[in-house]
C-alpha cells in the first residue's frame, strides 16, 4: 500500500514525556456507524475476499 | 428494415466453449445503453444496428412487426397507441403504485390483477393482446442483448444492470426474472451513481483510486433526476445519501422549447398546434433542437406540415433557451444542494462532482453546479472539464467494468460477496489523524466514514535531530470560513527517539473491524521504531 507524503514535520517530544514502552494509550476510538458498502469495484471485491476468508491486509498482500 | 422484425435473427454459429461473454446494461426510462470491456480492460459503449449508443427504451408494433429504439420512438407520432415508452419504473410495481404521467402520449398502462399491462396489437389481424410490463421488459432486454451479441460476434450470456438507488427488492427481483425469461443471466444489479464512479475510477491508477474523497453524483435523466453523495475510501464506495426528483429531467426542457415554439407558431399562422399529432411532432423535433443547443449557441427547428398544413421553421439561441429554462435549472441546483445537506455534509466536504445522464450535456446546468463549489473541485461534465467522459455513457461503462470483474465468479461467489454480512461494515464516525507542525495542527490520515478494517500509511520528514512524538487523535470537522479539522480526543501517543535530520518517519495506522487500533511508527531505513495497540472500547465490537 502506498504511503501518503505529508510535508509538515512531526512535533518534537516534550521534555517531560516519559514512558517505558514509548507508547501511551489514552482512549479507545468513538463507536462506529454501520453502513452499507456498495458491492462494486475491484477494491470492494478485495474486501469481500478478505472478509470471506478472514484474512488480514498483510496476509492478503502476500497472496 | 428486415433485421428489426421479431425475433431477431439467430447470431452466427455459437460455440459453447464455456467462456462467458458478459456486458453492462444501463436500463433507463428514456434510453438504455450496452457496453463491453475490450481485452485491454477499457469499457466501450456499443452502437446498435441503427448506430445509436443511447437506445430509446421504446417498443412499438405495426402488425406483427416489432420495432425497437429510435425506430420505435418515431412511431410515437403515427402509431402512439401501439408504442410503449417510459416503462422502466413500472417494473416490479403494482398498478396502484405507478405514475403513468409520461405514458399519456403512448400506450397507457392498464390494471390487470394489479400488474401494469398494455393492450397492444401485435398480430397482422386486428386482435388485441394484453402484454404485461414484465414481458415488455423481457422484449427490451432481448433486443439489447441481441444488439450486443451481433456486435461482439458471440452470444451474450450474462450482464450487470444498473438501477436507481431507490429501486426496491421487488423491483430488482422482477428485473432478474424479466431478464431470465429472455435467457439473460443477471450477474449483479448495481446502483447508477456507483456505476458512474466506477467509470471514472477505471481511468485512474490503483493509487489514485484509493484517494479518499466525497463524490457527488448527479444523474440527470429524461424523466427523473437523482443525486447521491458517495464516500470513496480506499477505492470502496459507500452511499451516504440520495435524493430524487421524479418530475425533473430532459422532458421538462423539451417542454420549455415546445411552449416557446408553439407560441411562435400561433403568432405566425393563428393556428394552435395543440392536437396530439402536432404535439408529438413538435416534441420529437424540440428534443433534437435542445441537443444542438448543448453544442452550439443557436439551433434551428423545422417541421413539415406541423398543423393545418402549415410548415414550421424557426431558430432559437442558447441565451433565450437558458432564460426560458431557468426554473428547471434552479430545481436541478436545489436537488444537488439537498443531497449534500441530507448527507449531513457541507458543499466544502465534496471533493469531486460527476454529472451523469443525458441532461448533463446542458452547459448551463454544468456551470451552475460548478459555481457551487470551489475551483479546486473537478466537475466532470463536458462543459466544465475537457477530460470528462460522455455523461450518457457512464452507467453502461460502470456496469461493463463490474461485469468484467465478476465474469469468472461462480454465482455463489457473487451472492456471498453481496451478502449483508460482507457489505455492512462499521464506518469511522470521526476522522483519525496525527498532530503535526509547530502549530499542532491536525493531519487527517483516515477520513470519517471509512469502512473498517482499514489501513493507511503516512510519511513525515524529520527536520531536526532528536526525539519526535506521534500523537494520534480523533478529529471533528468544523466549518469556519473554510474547512478545518480539529483534534478532539487523543487516542494514543508514541515517541520516536533519536530521529536524524532529513530522515523520514513512516506511520502506519491499522483499524480493525472491532475498532481496535494498531499503530506502527518507524524511521525508514533504521531499526528505530515503536509499535502499539489500542484495544477497542468494551462493547463497541460488532
Amino acid at each position: 500500500m502506498a504511503s501518503v507524503k505529508i510535508p509538515k514535520p512531526l512535533p518534537t517530544l516534550p521534555e517531560d514525556w516519559n514512558s517505558e514502552s514509548n507508547f501511551i494509550v489514552h482512549a479507545p476510538l468513538s463507536p462506529a456507524v454501520h453502513r452499507n458498502l456498495s458491492p462494486a469495484g475491484p477494491h470492494f471485491l478485495a474486501h469481500a475476499r478478505r472478509k470471506r476468508h478472514s484474512r488480514t491486509f498483510s496476509e492478503d498482500d502476500r497472496i | 428494415m428486415s433485421g428489426n422484425a421479431s425475433p431477431s435473427p439467430p447470431a452466427s454459429p455459437e460455440i459453447d466453449d464455456g467462456t462467458k461473454t458478459v456486458i453492462g446494461i444501463a436500463f433507463g426510462n428514456t434510453t438504455s445503453s450496452i457496453a463491453y470491456t475490450t481485452p485491454d480492460g477499457k469499457a466501450e459503449v456499443i452502437a446498435n444496428e441503427e448506430g445509436d449508443r443511447q437506445i430509446p427504451s421504446v417498443l412499438s408494433w405495426v402488425g406483427s412487426e416489432e420495432y425497437h429504439g429510435t425506430q420505435a420512438k418515431s412511431h410515437l407520432i403515427r402509431n402512439a397507441k401501439n408504442t410503449v415508452a417510459y416503462f422502466r419504473d413500472f417494473l416490479g410495481k403494482k398498478y396502484s403504485e405507478i405514475d403513468p404521467t409520461n405514458s399519456h402520449n403512448s400506450a397507457h398502462p392498464l390494471d390487470v390483477d394489479g400488474v401494469p399491462s398494455f393492450n397492444l396489437q401485435q398480430a397482422d389481424d386486428e386482435t388485441v393482446s394484453t402484454v404485461s410490463i414484465n414481458e415488455i421488459t423481457t422484449r427490451h432486454l432481448i433486443r439489447l442483448r441481441d444488439s450486443a451479441s451481433d456486435f461482439l460476434g458471440r452470444k451474450v450470456t450474462g450482464a450487470v444492470i444498473t438501477v436507481p438507488t431507490d429501486f426496491s427488492d421487488t423491483q430488482k427481483e422482477a428485473l432478474v426474472a424479466a431478464a431470465k425469461a429472455g435467457e439473460l443471466e443477471v450477474l449483479q444489479i448495481i446502483h447508477e451513481p456507483v456505476a458512474a464512479v466506477l467509470a471514472y475510477a477505471a481511468r485512474r491508477t490503483p493509487e489514485a483510486q484509493g484517494v479518499d474523497r466525497n463524490i457527488l453524483v448527479a444523474d440527470l435523466g429524461g424523466t427523473r433526476c437523482d443525486a447521491a453523495v458517495v464516500a470513496s475510501r480506499g477505492g470502496m464506495y459507500t452511499i451516504l445519501a440520495t435524493a430524487h426528483d421524479y418530475g425533473l429531467g430532459g422532458l421538462r426542457l423539451d417542454e420549455v422549447l415546445v411552449n416557446h415554439f408553439s407560441k411562435e407558431f400561433i403568432k405566425k399562422h393563428k393556428v394552435d398546434p395543440g392536437n396530439e399529432r402536432s404535439l408529438a411532432k413538435l416534441r420529437l423535433e424540440a428534443e433534437g433542437t435542445k441537443r444542438t443547443l448543448s453544442l452550439g449557441t443557436s439551433a434551428t427547428i423545422s417541421i413539415e406540415s406541423l398543423a393545418d398544413g402549415y410548415d414550421f421553421h424557426s431558430t432559437i439561441n442558447r441565451l433565450r433557451y437558458e432564460l426560458s429554462a431557468k426554473k428547471v435549472f434552479d430545481q436541478v441546483v436545489s436537488l444537488v444542494e439537498n443531497v449534500v445537506k441530507k448527507a449531513e455534509l457541507d458543499l466544502l466536504d465534496i471533493g469531486e462532482v460527476i454529472l451523469s445522464g443525458g441532461t448533463s450535456h446542458t452547459p448551463k446546468i454544468a456551470s451552475r453546479i460548478a459555481a457551487l463549489f470551489p475551483d479546486s473541485v473537478p466537475v466532470n461534465a463536458p462543459a466544465t472539464l475537457t477530460t470528462a467522459l460522455n455523461p450518457s455513457e457512464l452507467s453502461a461503462r460502470g456496469a461493463a467494468i463490474q461485469a468484467s470483474l465478476i465474469a469468472e465468479f461462480d454465482k455463489e461467489d457473487i451472492e456471498q460477496s453481496t451478502h449483508p454480512a460482507v457489505t455492512v461494515a462499521p464506518h469511522l464516525s470521526h476522522p483519525i489523524g496525527v498532530v503535526i507542525g509547530e502549530d499542532n495542527s491536525f493531519q487527517t490520515i483516515l477520513e470519517a466514514q471509512t469502512a473498517v478494517p482499514a489501513r493507511r500509511i503516512a510519511q513525515f520528514d524529520v527536520q531536526a535531530d532528536g526525539d519526535v512524538i506521534v500523537r494520534i487523535c480523533e478529529g471533528i470537522r468544523e466549518i469556519v470560513v473554510e474547512k478545518v479539522e480539529r483534534q478532539v480526543n487523543v487516542i494514543a501517543e508514541a515517541a520516536i527517539r533519536g530521529a536524524k535530520r532529513g530522515g523520514k518517519v513512516e506511520v502506519t495506522i491499522n483499524v480493525g473491524s472491532d475498532l481496535g487500533l494498531n499503530v506502527a511508527a518507524r524511521v525508514i531505513g533504521t531499526q528505530i521504531g515503536v509499535r502499539g495497540e489500542v484495544k477497542p472500547e468494551a462493547g463497541s465490537a460488532q
